[in-house]
């Protein structure tokens, strides 16, 4: 089978896939608003199965609520009926339930049956955000993409001023809660009133509390995505997130753009301090110039290990391009990069073979790998291979703990990053 | 496809125990917009047919459906070929497919399949958005049978036909249209069972198989914890169906039983009692006195090995007492095994059981037993009125053991060990062990520097 870089398929069929649908990633992306209910218009078993893979990954109660939709309402309504009755059943069982927000995404299902969605909206006295994620187009990166896109042309109010110390940034899909909070610390410390959209680092970053669950437990409020439009600077993280940033730019032209496809390693993340010091006049802390040397001699320590080993990196795009720019930066070969769909940023990973697949089509590649990079369900198939290393990334990670707290962001996490990937190449490659 | 008629009778199930107390043509409930939480019809489905290790497994459908849910249950197999259980096979659809249909593409999948992985069989699973487009999907699979010459099962669950349940009931149907009464087998004997509703999840059917081939039992066929479609295919040839804790298959029970003659019994394999209790019933059914007696000296050995083992345990569970808040018939299943373990079950939760199980807690719990039906409010205050030690519950319900302060066990956690048979009571009882022993609850609840008066 020739696996080469194309929009196309090269067979009918997946096998042990590794992509994940838009519905999953909207789901996601609201779960970065606080209060948010996300209510997902489909039949019942999209949303439980969606349910229990975040459950599993994060290990924290997941909010989410579902449309029921059936084979006679898939038909005969148009969605009017059954998102009303979702809303109004869900408050009637539950009183005190106050969501901020309702954030509806649709599915393959209602999709394929056409749904009138945005009209639904007019009947609905909370705050309403649509997105249409039909699971037969893009993936979990796209359909979280389109969600932050969707509440910002939906809810953010246009501006004609900005607060120029206002920052927001945009993350893209796989990044964990800890990698928002470091991101948005680094801007706080630069000065700027910092804004994430979506917010993971205060809601599924796995805190103890008495809470139910029911609704999404923190995030950045319904009020401050209304208020966007008055940032000075919107940060895209991940090329996913760019048609995002340039949707707040439209409430506001005065908003400038700053885009970034990752901040995995040294270069990517130079390239953003430097950006933020040009806009701030200003040196970043000391701190952070200590965990710049500290990735310096990180590279050093490791590049003999990573620089004599082979790679096989499976993912979604902007993650990929992190990972993968991270190891080449310490002379690592990627035999392959796998990613879910296809995106631009593909074009700039270096690898022997980078094309869109699944993990039938990575084996081939393990033989002859030190180690792989996937996610959880490449750790079976790799039970086979003795000498190639697994470190687990990406959605899901069902049996690993505190996937939350995983952070490859930023000098600090590069850091770690390349010990955790040096340690792990250690034990395949000296044990022979 | 699967006709309305067909769902109609399924939700009207007349083997089931509550369809007496219901109007006629009243049945099971639909799924209501916002209220339906559970899995699907196609969740239940695969749930019933997935333990086929020697079948490729092919959902044909968008993305959520497979992608989300495969490789994420324990059901294990013997089977020595490869174990496509631990696979997933998707026809990912694209919108090209939802405009201009996915027919060729499930025929092409389904050669690519044969090709590469060359199964005893493939179950293809339509989904809604493949069901909504109207693919052909039978026919598509018909084909492909007479192609590659093995089954190609069409199974017609798409899941907003209804919940997991239905789901599971839709696939009892493709399996007796398709496979059940198509091969017959290599000899009979006169104590072949069908083990129906076993999925084998951590290896429970392990458990009790052992003294199943002690006593001169023989399992002809499994659906579908460990089972190979060979085998399913002669389970007509069976002397009775053996239901294992699955309301789901009664239907198809009944209609083996009233297409093949072959009588059914529902049992169930937790906790001591139960288990010595479903073996007596299986071979009082097939009514060989030799196979009972060889049964009641298989159960005397068996109780008494594990007596001997649970002597340790007895003496550190007594006294104790527990509350259980979880559903179905895990409400008086792991009531049953506690129990066994001399631990005496305060409290248990019927809030989504069915009436039989209700029937059933209430006669392993006693007249004193309290059946919570509001769960959520009623168990902090149980424990504090019993002296309760131990919350056996989700995971929502942490909190009440924190702030009690009494151990706890999450059992709606996917678990590792098999709690099934004689020797599961001992991995139970391992756990409620270290449960009891752990300081994590006490310790964790208590107030931060800075909240201390």
């Amino acid at each position: 089978m020739e696996f080469s870089l194309s929009r196309h398929e090269h067979k009918p069929l997946q096998v042990n896939p590794i992509k994940h649908s838009q519905p999953m990633g909207a789901t996601l992306a609201y779960l970065g608003v606080k209060d948010c209910m996300p209510l997902m218009h489909s039949a019942q078993g999209c949303a439980s199965y969606t349910k229990v893979f975040f459950t599993r990954h994060f290990n924290e109660p997941i909010a989410i609520n579902n449309t029921s939709v059936s084979d006679i309402t898939a038909v005969l309504d148009g969605g009017d009926y059954s998102i009303l009755m979702a809303i109004e059943n869900i408050q009637n069982k539950e009183k005190n339930l106050k969501p901020s927000m309702i954030g509806l995404h649709t599915t393959g299902l209602t999709e394929t049956k056409g749904d009138d969605v945005r009209g639904v909206g007019m009947h609905i006295e909370i705050p309403y955000v649509f997105v249409n994620t039909p699971d037969y187009e893009g993936g979990m990166e796209s359909g979280w993409a389109l969600t932050v896109t969707a509440m910002i042309e939906q809810l953010t109010v246009a501006a004609t001023e900005v607060k120029t110390n206002k920052l927001v940034f945009l993350p893209h899909l796989s990044m964990q809660p800890i990698e928002v909070e470091k991101i948005k610390c680094l801007c706080e410390d630069f000065g700027f009133e910092t804004y994430a959209l979506p917010d993971l680092s205060t809601s599924l970053d796995g805190y103890w509390e008495a809470g139910q669950g029911k609704l999404a437990n923190g995030g950045i409020t319904v009020d401050q995505i209304r208020d966007l439009a008055t940032s000075s600077i919107v940060i895209s993280i991940g090329a996913s997130m760019k048609k995002s940033a340039l949707a707040l730019q439209k409430k506001n032209p005065l908003i400038e753009h700053l885009h970034f496809d990752h901040l995995m390693g040294l270069d990517g993340c130079d390239n953003f301090v430097a950006a933020l010091m040009e806009i701030r006049h200003t040196d970043p802390k000391p701190l952070m110039k200590r965990w710049r040397s500290r990735l310096q001699d990180a590279m050093l320590d490791s590049h003999f290990l990573i620089g004599s080993s082979h790679f096989v990196v499976t993912g979604e795009p902007d993650m990929l391009a992190g990972i993968c720019a991270l190891l080449r930066s310490v002379g690592g070969t990627i035999d392959a990069a796998i990613s879910t769909t296809f995106s631009d940023v593909l074009h700039t990973i270096e690898a022997e073979k980078v094309f869109v697949g699944d993990l039938e089509d990575a084996r081939g590649f393990f033989e002859h790998a030190d180690m792989v990079i996937s996610n959880f369900h490449a750790e079976r198939i790799l039970h086979m291979y003795h000498n190639t290393a697994l470190v687990i990334r990406g959605f899901p990670n069902y049996e690993e703990l505190g996937n939350q707290l995983k952070s490859d962001q930023l000098y600090e996490g590069s850091t770690y990053f390349l010990f955790e990937i040096a340690n792990s190449l250690r034990k395949v490659k000296h044990e022979h | 496809m699967v006709s309305r008629a067909k769902i109609k009778e399924l939700m009207n199930e007349s083997a089931c125990s509550h369809s007496k107390d219901k109007k006629p043509g009243e049945g099971c409930d639909k799924p209501k917009p916002g209220l339906a939480a559970g899995g699907c019809a196609f969740d239940g489905a695969q749930i019933s047919l997935f333990p086929y290790a020697d079948a490729v497994h092919l959902v044909h459908g968008p993305q959520t459906c497979l992608g989300s849910s495969w490789e994420t249950r324990e059901t294990k197999t013997s089977y020595t070929g490869r174990d496509h259980t631990q696979m997933g096979f998707t026809t990912g659809i694209n919108t090209n497919d939802v405009i201009f249909g996915g027919d060729k593409r499930l025929g092409d999948s389904i050669d690519y399949v044969m090709e590469h992985y060359k199964p005893e069989a493939i179950f293809v699973y339509s989904t809604c958005v493949t069901a909504l487009m109207g693919d052909d999907i039978d026919m598509t699979c018909k084909l492909g049978a007479e192609k590659h010459g093995v089954p190609v099962v069409p199974v017609h669950a798409a899941g907003f036909v209804g919940s997991k349940n239905l789901g599971s009931r839709l696939a009892g149907e493709a399996v007796l249209e398709h496979l059940i009464g198509t091969k017959e087998p290599e000899f009979t004997t006169p104590y072949d069972i069908n083990l129906i509703g076993d999925y084998n999840v951590t290896g429970d059917m392990w458990q009790y198989l052992p003294l199943f081939e002690k006593i001169g039992i023989r399992v002809l066929s499994s659906m579908s914890g460990d089972g190979r479609v060979g085998d399913i295919r002669c389970a007509h040839r069976a002397k009775l169906n053996v239901i294992v804790c699955a309301k789901s298959l009664i239907t198809l029970t009944r209609k083996m039983q009233e297409q093949y003659g072959i009588p059914w019994i529902s049992v169930s394999f937790y906790g001591k009692r139960d288990t010595t209790f479903a073996i007596r019933e299986i071979v009082t059914a097939l009514g060989d006195p030799e196979l009972i007696a060889r049964a009641e000296t298989v159960i005397a050995e068996a109780e008494a090995d594990l007596e001997a083992a649970l002597i340790p345990y007895r003496a550190m569970f007594a006294g104790k007492k527990a509350v259980l808040n979880t559903g179905g018939n895990k409400a008086w299943s792991i009531a049953s095994g506690l129990q066994d373990l001399g631990i005496e079950v305060v409290a248990t939760s019927v809030a989504k059981s069915t009436q039989d199980d209700i029937d059933k807690a209430r006669e392993y719990l006693g007249e004193n037993g309290v059946l919570m039906t509001k769960p959520a409010s009623e168990q902090g205050k149980i424990i504090d009125s019993t002296g309760a030690h131990i919350l056996l519950a989700g995971g929502r319900s942490l909190y009440t053991a924190i702030k009690k302060k009494i151990s706890f066990i999450d059992v709606n956690q996917e678990k590792k060990t098999s709690y099934g048979g004689y020797n599961g009571l001992l991995n139970l009882a391992e756990d409620l062990k270290y449960a009891f022993r752990n300081p994590v609850f006490a310790n964790v609840g208590k107030p931060a520097p800075w909240e201390v008066g």
